[in-house]
């Protein structure tokens, strides 16, 4: 079953706005991405800082291409891929019980432990660029249909500002409350 | 047909507004939280240390009858160090008067205050303390190295000194009884210890 355009389009526009505002927040502060990368211990030495130099451009580029219709199913893909490792290297951390380092997920701002929430997140995001990347049902799109789209891309990332401000709350609330 | 799609635009609309409402209590509450975290009295580090027993010294109170300060006795004791020359300590004053009558089972709350007399009398009688103790000695601010007002000090019933701080609102003199409860000398100290033993448990 194909699904109708205005989803396929939505999660692409939405995946692109999170992938370009990840790779704006680490283009802005090459060190500290450098210095986040460095702390998940999954790369060695020599290639910390190519790693960290290049990661940024790829997520530019990807949240360039969804926007391409010709290119949007491959960078979808790319997406769904990148985003389950990130969400791979934050697991292996969680697994060697390295829970105290900084996530490095949304803006400077919202430094955050990381804590399996943090799985789900990424999860929500892949199953997201994975609607992007299916084949959408061919029909016409009248003016009607654009808008819905970006106000439904506009409302899901508005609720994962949201839902991201309120994981980065919770540890301070624990702490406020002295847990 | 027409109507339908007017009311899915406006539904749109009405929902993206609730989202940005969302967003922005959401982010109030991490500006909240950033301010929130240095909570509580601020303490001078100098003087008595807290969790030792309180200096004892007896000071005379407004009528002339002595007042015991630091003495083990039935009731804990709460020192109030104002200045009639010190707004913050008048502003500070229902506060004290309301902790006073929630916990008269279990507390005194004593006044203790310094210079003028008239000027004691007028702040006496503007906030209605005929009926409390109040000490008028500078003996008692010195021997407890008050420099800064408003100040509290509370001390167990056992005589000794609990918690201490410069007060400049409600929740510092509820941080001064929080931190009695806790068993740390100040509410800073409890957080970076809590900080400290959740860090040590996590590796």
């Amino acid at each position: 079953m194909q699904p109708d355009p205005i989803f396929v389009i939505a999660a692409a526009l939405a995946v692109s706005v999170i992938l370009a505002s990840a790779a704006t927040h680490k283009l802005r502060a090459p060190a500290r991405f450098a210095s986040q990368l460095e702390e998940y211990q999954l790369l060695p030495q020599a290639l910390v800082r190519p790693v960290a130099r290049v990661l940024p451009w790829i997520e530019a580029a990807l949240a360039f291409a969804l926007l391409v219709p010709a290119a949007r199913q491959v960078a979808a893909l790319a997406a769904a891929a990148l985003l389950a490792g990130y969400a791979l290297a934050i697991a292996i951390n969680l697994w060697r019980g390295r829970r105290d380092i900084d996530c490095g997920c949304a803006g400077p701002q919202q430094a955050q432990p990381i804590r399996p929430v943090l799985l789900a997140r990424n999860a929500v995001l892949v199953g997201l660029a994975l609607v992007a990347s299916l084949a959408p049902l061919s029909r016409g799109l009248g003016v009607f249909d654009g808008f819905v789209v970006i106000a439904a891309s506009a409302v899901a990332l508005l609720i994962y500002a949201a839902a991201d401000g309120l994981m980065a709350n919770s540890p301070r609330l624990l702490k406020l409350i002295g847990r | 047909m027409e109507a339908l799609i007017v009311s899915n635009i406006l539904l749109w609309c009405l929902l993206i507004a609730l989202a940005f409402a969302v967003m922005g209590l959401v982010r109030q509450i991490g500006v909240l939280h950033g301010r929130l975290a240095p909570a509580g009295a601020l303490m001078v580090d100098k003087g008595v240390a807290v969790n030792e027993p309180a200096p004892q010294l007896t000071a005379a109170d407004r009528s002339g009858r002595p007042v015991n300060i630091g003495y083990a006795g039935e009731k804990a004791q709460l020192l109030f160090f104002l200045s009639p020359t010190c707004p913050i300590c008048k502003s500070l004053l229902p506060s004290i008067k309301s902790i006073a009558k929630e916990q008269a089972h279990r507390l005194d709350v004593l006044y203790v205050s310094d210079g003028d007399m008239d000027a004691q009398k007028t702040l006496i009688a503007e906030h209605k303390l005929e009926d409390a103790t109040y000490v008028v000695s500078p003996e008692v601010g010195m021997t407890y190295q008050i420099g800064k007002l408003p100040y509290a000090a509370l001390i167990d019933n056992a005589g000794v000194l609990r918690a201490k701080g410069l007060v400049n609102s409600r929740e510092h003199l509820d941080s001064l009884f929080e931190t009695e409860h806790l068993g740390s000398a100040t509410l800073q100290q409890y957080l970076h210890n809590s900080q400290h033993a959740h860090g040590a448990h996590n590796h």
